[in-house]
Formats: structure tokens, sequence, C-alpha cells
């Protein structure tokens, strides 16, 4: 199974073609969910005429709880009182919203090299661990959501049978662990 | 890093100094993982591994900790730090805990 490695301080991943595949797959898939209503996704972010249109997108009385689950783990109410939360959404949901997509968009164009340009996978070299590791816990948080994911889930994975539909999502979320993990490992060897 | 930030913030005013102070709660969720909450309490909030241990410990088995207090728009820069780490935070007066 593929893990971080870290050598002279450069943290690397490698991957097979597969992998990163479904890694990419996650990442775009989240970064559509994120980008729903705005351009963010589209553009370069360094573009003046992206930052000029996502400076025009939605006005603050437009940002509301997000209805999608998945959303509203991501971006979640800051406050229990309805009302500070929606105040608090307005004006900070953009920012969180685009450091996500910041963060996401990071890891699509490390992988895009190894999807786009090989046939049996790669290393993605010089990782940024800490991103990485924001990356990786979001597409967590995406999936757990999805898969309704509480402290008894892996017993559940097991026992799954094969032909499950949903078993090869349950083992990506648990694989995804399992590499945050390991770079945690990596990570923490360094402090 | 985090305190000296907030420290050297001038944007206090008198109503902020007399109130009670705001703190920040982190929940538990079955997702996150132990390592990682660790990990984020250390890098957002300078704790010892010690301390950022014990305070995950309490989320973990409490189902919810308290990581900082002070004013309201400290808090609300924590709480926005931590939901960029994608941990479930949030801000309220101390005296509603």
């Amino acid at each position: 199974m593929s893990e971080f490695t870290r050598e002279g301080g450069i943290y690397s991943l490698d991957l097979t073609i597969d992998e990163a595949h479904i890694l990419i797959n996650l990442v775009e898939q989240l970064l559509e969910l994120l980008g729903e209503g705005d351009f963010h996704h589209h553009y370069d972010e360094s573009d003046p005429f992206a930052q000029l249109m996502s400076q025009l997108k939605a006005a603050p009385e437009e940002i509301v709880m997000p209805e999608d689950p998945v959303l509203l783990r991501l971006l979640p109410n800051a406050y229990a009182d309805p009302e500070a939360a929606a105040d608090f959404r307005r004006f900070t949901e953009p920012t969180l919203r685009g450091n996500k997509q910041r963060t996401l968009r990071a890891v699509r164009e490390a992988l895009a090299q190894i999807v786009d340009e090989t046939v049996s996978g790669g290393v993605v070299e010089d990782i940024d661990a800490e991103l990485w590791l924001r990356a990786m816990n979001d597409l967590r948080l995406a999936l757990s959501v999805r898969l309704e994911i509480n402290e008894t889930s892996f017993d559940h994975f097991e026992s799954l049978p094969d032909t499950d539909p949903k078993k090869p999502i349950y083992a990506v979320y648990f694989w995804l662990g399992w590499l945050q993990e390991n770079l945690l490992g990596l990570l923490s060897q360094v402090t | 890093m985090s305190f000296s930030d907030t420290l050297t913030h001038s944007d206090l005013d008198i109503s902020q100094l007399i109130d009670k102070p705001w703190i920040t709660i982190v929940w538990d969720d079955p997702v996150n993982l132990m390592s990682y909450v660790t990990y984020v309490f250390i890098k957002l909030f300078g704790f010892s591994q010690e301390k950022a241990h014990e305070l995950m410990m309490q989320v973990h088995n409490n189902g919810r900790a308290v990581v900082s207090s002070g004013t309201r728009e400290e808090m609300e820069r924590d709480v926005q730090r931590l939901h960029d780490h994608g941990l479930w935070a949030t801000l309220s007066r101390d005296d509603q805990a």
C-alpha cells in the first residue's frame, strides 16, 4: 500500500494509477460541491478577471446555511444561536470556502500530473504536508457524512459482503484515515 | 504564534474588556483522528504535546472541551482557524456554555 515518505525534510507520496484516480476524483467532486454558485474552481486564482468575478459573487445577504449536510459539516455554524450563526456566516463563509477550495486545488494539481502523464502511477514530489493533511481531512469529513460514519463503522465495513456497492467507498474512507495517520506520524517525528 | 497575534491586536474596546470572556468550544465527532486533533491544537494554539493531548481526550470523553477564551473577536478568529482545519468548533459567552 502507498504511503508518505520523508527524506531530507521533503515529503512525497508514491501512488498507483488507481489510487491517484480515486483521490483526484474525490477532490474534484468536493471542489464541485464547494464551488456551487461561484467561479472559484474554473479559473486560476491569480487571474485578475477571476479575482474580479469572485468579488462580484454572492452578496453577503445571499449567503445562508447550506442545505447539503456535507457542506454544513465543512462550513459549520460558529454559534449555537441561529441568528448569530447566520450573521457570522455571511461575512466569513466565503473565506472559509475559498481556503478549502485552494487547498483542494493544490492537491488536484499535484495529482493531475500523475493521472494525466503516467500510465502506472508515480510519486507526488515535494508535498506540502500541512496542506495535504487538511485536504485529506476534508475528504474524510465529506465521505463520513455520506456514509453516516460512527464509532461502529469499521466493524460494519468488515461485515459487508464484497458485493455491497458501498464497500469500496468505506474502503477509501478508511484508507484516507490510514494515509492521514501515516503523514501525521512523519510530521510528529520532526517536532 | 497565535497568542502574540491576538495579544498585539489592538481592536479591543472598554465594553469588551468588562464583558465576560467568550470561549471557543471544540465538539467531538467520530471522524477527526485523535492524533490529528492533537496536532491541530498544538499548531493553532501553541500548546505543549501534553496539554494538547489532555484537551483532545476531554473532547473525546466529554464530547467537548474549551480550548481558548478571550474577546468575542479573538474567539471568532479561533473558530475560523479550527473550521479551516475541519474541527467542529463554536464560540459562546462563558456564562452560557
